[in-house]
C-alpha cells in the first residue's frame, strides 16, 4: 500500500457542485473498486446487487451532485460508535470502518450530518463508507468524474491548483 | 473468562498515596473520551481511572450484542490495550468509590484506599432500576425489589458485562425458548432485538401505550408489534407485571395488570436506570435525579466535573437539564470535560435523545420530541406512511425547526435530520420535501445545503 497522505495535510474530495452531470459513473466506479473482483464486467454480473457505492448521486431535474463521507474534523459518526468500529485515524484524518469490528448498531447512520453511510446486510450487517480509496493515488469516484466535479487536493490547494481531477492528475496510472 | 488481551490485569502506574493530577470515576464512554481528551491538552499530567467493574474495558451498549452471539469476550471491547498504554492511563479495575470529599479533594474506595486529585471527573454512569413487586412462594418478604432479585432464579437485570454473561448462561443451561422484558425503552427493546435475534420469542410488557415511549408513537409502535405478533411474539401495552410466581427458587411466572397470567422462566427487568450517585453524600453537589452540570461539564464544586448517564446536562431542545442517558452524549460530553479539566474551554453545547432499535429485520431510528399533540402550542406534524412496506417518517416541527423525527425501515439518511435539529436550521422555505421518502441533502434549505455540499465538513 502507498502512503499516500504521510504527515502531510490531509487531502480531501472538493464537490464542484455545478459540473456535476449525474451520469453516476462514481457510483459505478466505487462499486468496482470494493468488488471483490475489481473487473467492471465480472463485477457487474455477479456481485453488483451486494456492493453499495459509497458515494451518492443526489438529482433533481438539471440539478445534481455526487456526495460521500466529508471525513469530518469532529466526526460525529466516530463518536456516536459503540464498538470502536469507526476510527479517524490520527495521521491521515481518514475517516473508516473497521467492519471486522462494526455490528451494525446504526449509531453512526443516526448522527452523520450528510447522510453518507449506508446499511450493508449482504453478508452480518456492517456500515458501510466511503474510505477516500486509501491504497489508491486518487479516489477512484474522482479518478472517473469525466467533468471535473470532484476534485482531490488538500484544503490550500483548494481555491489554487486543483490536483486529482482528470486534467490535473500528477501521477497517471 | 479471560480474554486474549488480558482484560483483567491493573495497569499500575504510579504510586499510591500521591496527589493525582486527573481522576476518574468511570471506565466507560464518557470516562475514556475524558482521559483521550486531558492526554490531548496535557502531555505529563497522572490520569488515574477507577472501575467497580473487573474488565479492563468493554462497551456497554454491546452487551446485547454479546447475547445475541454477534460479538464474543474478545471483541466486546471498544479500547484496546494500546489506548490506554498509549494515552498513559492507570487503571484501577475492582476499585469502587465508597465516598468523596468535596472540599479536600480526596475519595475513598470500598478496600479503604484513599486518592487525592487535583482534578475529578464523575462518570459512573447508571444503575439499573428495579420496582417494588409483589412475590408469591419467596421464603423472605414477600415482595421482589432492587435489593434482592437476584436471589431468585431466572430474574436478571441487564445494564453491565457480568449481567450478559449470566443471562447468556442461564439461556444455555437452562434451554430457554422464550424469554419476558419488563419495559421496553432503549434497554428493552436493545435485549428483545438480541433475544429475537438468536430466535428467542419475547413478550415485553410496557407500561405506557407504545414502546419506545421516549421518541416513538403510536403508528411506528403499530408497526413493531404487527411485525412482533405475526412470529411467536408479543408487546403488552398499558400493563405491567403485578405479581411475580417463585417454586423453588425460581421464577415460574407473573401475573400482569389487566389479570392476564403467563408463563415464564426467565424475566428480565428493563424498566430504566438512575443516575449512580450513591457515593456521593447530600448536598456536596448540586443534584437533581443525576449531578447537575454546566455548559462546560463543571458540577457545583470546584474542580469536580461530571459527564455521561450521571448527569443533568444541557438539553437542546427545551433548554433545560435534563438526563439524557446515550452513548454519544457520553462520549461528547467526556471529550468536553475532559478537555475543560485539562484547561481547556471547551461548550458542550447541550444534546436530545436519540435512538437505533433493529427488530426482526425492521430498522428504526427516533429522535429528539415525537410525540406531541399537533393542534397544541404550534407544533406542525408531518408524515409518511406506507403501510404495505411498513414506512414509516414523522418530522415534528416547532417555530420552523424540526425537534423531533421518527424512521421506520428507511433509515439510511436519518443523520440529516439530526444535523437539523442540532443546528437549528429554518426549514419553512423547504417544508413540503422534508418527509418525503427520498428526502435527501437535495431538499436542503439553499444555505445549509451549500454549507454540507461544498463546505470542509463539519467542525462541531
Ligand atoms: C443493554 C444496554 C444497551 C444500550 N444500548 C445503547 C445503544 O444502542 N445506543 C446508545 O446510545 N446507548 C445505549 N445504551 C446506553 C449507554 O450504554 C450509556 O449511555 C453509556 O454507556 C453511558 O456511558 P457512561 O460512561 O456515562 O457510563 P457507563 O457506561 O454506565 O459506565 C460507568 C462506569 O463507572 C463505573 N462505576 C460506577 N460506579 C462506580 C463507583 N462507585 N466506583 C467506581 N467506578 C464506578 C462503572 O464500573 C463503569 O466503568 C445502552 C445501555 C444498556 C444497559
Ligand atoms: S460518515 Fe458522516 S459523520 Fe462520519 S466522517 Fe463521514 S461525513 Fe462525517
Ligand atoms: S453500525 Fe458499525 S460503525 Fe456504525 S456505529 Fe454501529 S458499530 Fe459503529
Amino acid at each position: 500500500m502507498r502512503e499516500r497522505h504521510g504527515d502531510c495535510k490531509m487531502k480531501k474530495i472538493y464537490i464542484q457542485e455545478e459540473y456535476c452531470i449525474g451520469c453516476r459513473l462514481c457510483e459505478i466506479y466505487c462499486q468496482v473498486k470494493h468488488s471483490k473482483s475489481k473487473k467492471i464486467i465480472k463485477a457487474f454480473k455477479e456481485e453488483m446487487i451486494d456492493i453499495l457505492p459509497r458515494v451518492l448521486v443526489e438529482e433533481i431535474g438539471y440539478n445534481s451532485f455526487a456526495i460521500q463521507c466529508r471525513h469530518c474534523s469532529d466526526a460525529p459518526c466516530v463518536e456516536a460508535c459503540i464498538s470502536g468500529a469507526m476510527q479517524k485515524n490520527k495521521n491521515t484524518g481518514v475517516v473508516t470502518c473497521d467492519e471486522d469490528k462494526c455490528v451494525g448498531c446504526w449509531s453512526c447512520i443516526m448522527v452523520c450530518p450528510y447522510g453518507v453511510i449506508r446499511r450493508n446486510l449482504s453478508g452480518k450487517k456492517i456500515a458501510s463508507k466511503c474510505d477516500l480509496c486509501i491504497d489508491e493515488e486518487i479516489p477512484v469516484c474522482v479518478q472517473n468524474c469525466p467533468n471535473e466535479a470532484l476534485k482531490f487536493m488538500d484544503k490550500d490547494a483548494k481555491e489554487k491548483n486543483p490536483v486529482g481531477t482528470k486534467t490535473g492528475r500528477k501521477n497517471e496510472k | 473468562m479471560k480474554s486474549k488481551n488480558d482484560n483483567r490485569k491493573n495497569n499500575k502506574m504510579f504510586k499510591d498515596n500521591e496527589t493525582i493530577d486527573y481522576l476518574i470515576i468511570g471506565n466507560s464512554a464518557a470516562g475514556l473520551a475524558a482521559a483521550e481528551s486531558i492526554r490531548e491538552l496535557d502531555k505529563s499530567g497522572e490520569i488515574m481511572i477507577l472501575t467497580g467493574e473487573n474488565y479492563l474495558n468493554y462497551s456497554k451498549p454491546m452487551i446485547t450484542y454479546f447475547l445475541s452471539g454477534t460479538v464474543n469476550l474478545d471483541m466486546i471491547h471498544f479500547k484496546d490495550d494500546k489506548f490506554y498504554k498509549d494515552n498513559r492511563l492507570d487503571v484501577r479495575l475492582n476499585t469502587r468509590v465508597k465516598s468523596i470529599d468535596t472540599d479536600k479533594m480526596f475519595l475513598i474506595t470500598d478496600d479503604g484506599n484513599r486518592y487525592e486529585f487535583r482534578k475529578l471527573l464523575i462518570a459512573s454512569g447508571g444503575r439499573p432500576i428495579v420496582p417494588k413487586i409483589k412475590a408469591i412462594g419467596t421464603k423472605s418478604s414477600g415482595f421482589i425489589d432492587g435489593t434482592n432479585y437476584d436471589k431468585t432464579e431466572g430474574i436478571f437485570t441487564l445494564t453491565n458485562l457480568e449481567d450478559a454473561v449470566r443471562v447468556k448462561n442461564y439461556i444455555e443451561k437452562n434451554g430457554i425458548k422464550n424469554i419476558s422484558i419488563l419495559g421496553g425503552g432503549l434497554i428493552g427493546l436493545k435485549a428483545a432485538e438480541a433475544f429475537l435475534e438468536k430466535g428467542i420469542d419475547v413478550n415485553i410488557i410496557e407500561l405506557a401505550d407504545r414502546i419506545l415511549a421516549a421518541t416513538f408513537d403510536r403508528e411506528a409502535s403499530g408497526i413493531i408489534e404487527k411485525k412482533l405478533k405475526s412470529t411467536g411474539s408479543n408487546i403488552y401495552m398499558n400493563n405491567t407485571i403485578e405479581e411475580i410466581h417463585i417454586g423453588s427458587g425460581k421464577i415460574t411466572g407473573y401475573k400482569l395488570k389487566d389479570g392476564e397470567k403467563m408463563e415464564c422462566r426467565l424475566l428480565v427487568i428493563a424498566v430504566g436506570v438512575n443516575p449512580d450517585t450513591g457515593f456521593i453524600s447530600s448536598g456536596s453537589l448540586d443534584m437533581a435525579r443525576g449531578i447537575i452540570v454546566d455548559d462546560h461539564m463543571r458540577t457545583s464544586a470546584k474542580n469536580i466535573y461530571a459527564a455521561g448517564d450521571v448527569v443533568e446536562g444541557p438539553d437542546m431542545i427545551s433548554g433545560g437539564k435534563r438526563n439524557i442517558a446515550i452513548w454519544p452524549l457520553a462520549v461528547r460530553q467526556g471529550t468536553a470535560a475532559g478537555l475543560n479539566m485539562a484547561g481547556g474551554n471547551k461548550k458542550y453545547g447541550g444534546g436530545f435523545f436519540m435512538n437505533s432499535v433493529e427488530l426482526l429485520g425492521i430498522p428504526s431510528i427516533s429522535m429528539g420530541i415525537t410525540n406531541v399533540a399537533e393542534e397544541k402550542e404550534g407544533f406542525e406534524v408531518l408524515k409518511y406512511l406506507n403501510t404495505n412496506q411498513d414506512m414509516y417518517r414523522k418530522v415534528i416541527i416547532k417555530n420552523n425547526r424540526i425537534i423531533g423525527v421518527i424512521l421506520v425501515n428507511n433509515i439510511e439518511r436519518a443523520g440529516i435530520y439530526s444535523g437539523l435539529i442540532r443546528n437549528e436550521i429554518d426549514i419553512s422555505s423547504v417544508k413540503e420535501n422534508i418527509s418525503r421518502e427520498d428526502f435527501g441533502i437535495i431538499h436542503l434549505p439553499a444555505d445549509y445545503k451549500k454549507h454540507l455540499v461544498v463546505g470542509e465538513g463539519i467542525e462541531v
